[in-house]
């Protein structure tokens, strides 16, 4: 139960550093998406289907405050997790590189993801080249807060155990 | 038939998920300026949330300017003293304050120069995805707002409302891909539409080859199309491309307002055809 009540706050906080404070004090395209890192831990980590709704909700109150579609975030999250979900018992899922990797692959993916669905159902046309030029940046960027977050995870971790 | 779908039942149940969330996807596409009743009970649940991280963020500022102050003293002390001896005892300290006076009086100059009635509100969030533009506002439905409404600044247009809730809404950029405004180029007359081309930039297409289009030309809001009221200013003109074929030309515009300083803006009640 602690770990639920702590997981929730963590959520809440990283989701309102992300819409507040991060577009206040770093520039396009290096604000981290830590919603997406949480996509891939739960992606990894969680091996029941309630993980699904759990990420399919992530992606939903993203789109509220983000872009003008409303699923379009959700769709990618959930197809994200499917894939997790379906490779995680092949990969060393416990090691922080692992996930970091997995973040900046999965931004990417995600990214792709959503080009195709904009380009195939939005009148926007011109994202395209916005979105793949800020693609790289963006992956790298959610490496970083990753491994930030995988490390602080791992340190609490290991402090529980001894 | 049941055979199959139980032998293939993980695949059968991926694919029916896939299937819902892209219905929900697909039923948002029609109506994706309104929000709906989930968009609407998220954002009135959020706002109070935004807004506490907007004057968390603001403190932070101030603290990290501090530092930086602080950092730099050495070199700032030394800067200072020349200021103080150029500008003969003008208090530096004085300027912020000088500044957003100034800035406020602007709002309410513009404020006073449009026949539509209009209501400030400050900005407590900014879209996560870089290739979006939206900006969260204080300000929803409670004071009069409506999906559609536009948005300005002192210097000119902002975007448009999108996505209101109770206490607080969305804007949609005019430096967003999917926004686009009905525009004139004042000196010539020359028509087009402004839309965003990402990174901050406009360009105003549909303006036909023949038109007189030129670097420093000021673009306004046209009044066609109902929504932003004629003659608010867009941008200023600063590259002309004319290829040897085409009906169009091609010209970029640098918005008239710094977007990414903006700290409040003024919502026009105006509904559409008013």
């Amino acid at each position: 139960m602690t770990n639920i009540v702590r997981t929730a706050i963590a959520f809440f906080v990283a989701f309102v550093f992300q819409i507040t404070i991060f577009p206040a004090v770093l520039a396009d395209p290096f604000k981290p998406n830590l919603l997406l890192v949480a996509v891939v831990w739960i992606g990894l980590t969680v091996s029941s289907l309630w993980g699904a709704a759990l990420v399919y909700l992530f992606g939903l109150i993203q789109d509220t405050v983000s872009g003008l579609y409303l699923g379009l975030n959700g769709i990618s999250y959930l197809i994200t997790f499917i894939v997790l979900h379906n490779i995680a018992h092949r990969l060393y899922a416990d090691s922080r590189y692992l996930m970091t990797l997995s973040v900046f692959i999965t931004t990417l993916a995600c990214g792709i993801t959503q080009l195709i669905l904009l380009a195939l159902f939005s009148s926007a046309g011109g994202i395209i080249g916005t979105l793949l030029y800020s693609l790289i940046p963006q992956g790298l960027v959610n490496a970083l807060a990753a491994s930030l977050c995988f490390s602080l995870i791992g340190k609490q971790d290991k402090e529980e155990l001894g | 038939m049941w055979e199959l779908i139980k032998k293939y039942r993980k695949g059968f149940i991926i694919g029916l998920v896939l299937l819902a969330a892209f219905l929900v996807f697909a039923s948002n596409l029609k109506n994706r300026e309104d929000a709906n009743i989930f968009e609407r009970g998220l954002l009135t649940m959020f706002s109070p949330l935004f807004s506490l991280g907007a004057k968390v963020s603001a403190g932070a500022e101030t603290l990290w300017n501090d530092y930086s102050a602080l950092v730099n003293v050495r070199k700032q002390n030394r800067e200072l003293l020349e200021q103080l001896r150029l500008m003969n005892g003008r208090l530096i300290g004085e300027q912020d304050a000088l500044l957003e006076n100034e800035r406020l009086k602007k709002l309410l100059t513009l404020k006073g120069t449009v026949p539509i009635p209009a209501v400030a509100a400050s900005i407590i969030g900014e879209d996560g995805a870089p290739w979006f533009k939206t900006m969260l506002i204080d300000r929803g439905g409670n004071d009069g707002f409506q999906e559609g409404m536009p948005v300005v600044a002192s210097d000119g247009v902002v975007g448009q409302l999108i996505k209101v809730s109770g206490n607080s809404s969305r804007v949609l950029l005019i430096t967003d891909h999917s926004s686009g405004i009905a525009a004139v180029v004042q000196r010539s007359r020359a028509r087009g539409v402004v839309r965003g081309a990402g990174s901050g930039r406009l360009v105003l297409e549909f303006a036909i080859r023949e038109e007189d289009v030129k670097v420093g030309d000021q673009v306004v809001t046209s009044g066609i199309g109902g929504i932003f009221p004629k003659g608010l200013p867009i941008g200023e003109v600063t590259m002309v491309k004319k290829g040897e074929y085409g009906i169009f030309q091609t010209i970029e515009v640098r918005p008239s307002v710094m977007i990414s300083r903006l700290e409040e803006v003024l919502v026009l009640l105006k509904r559409r055809n008013d």
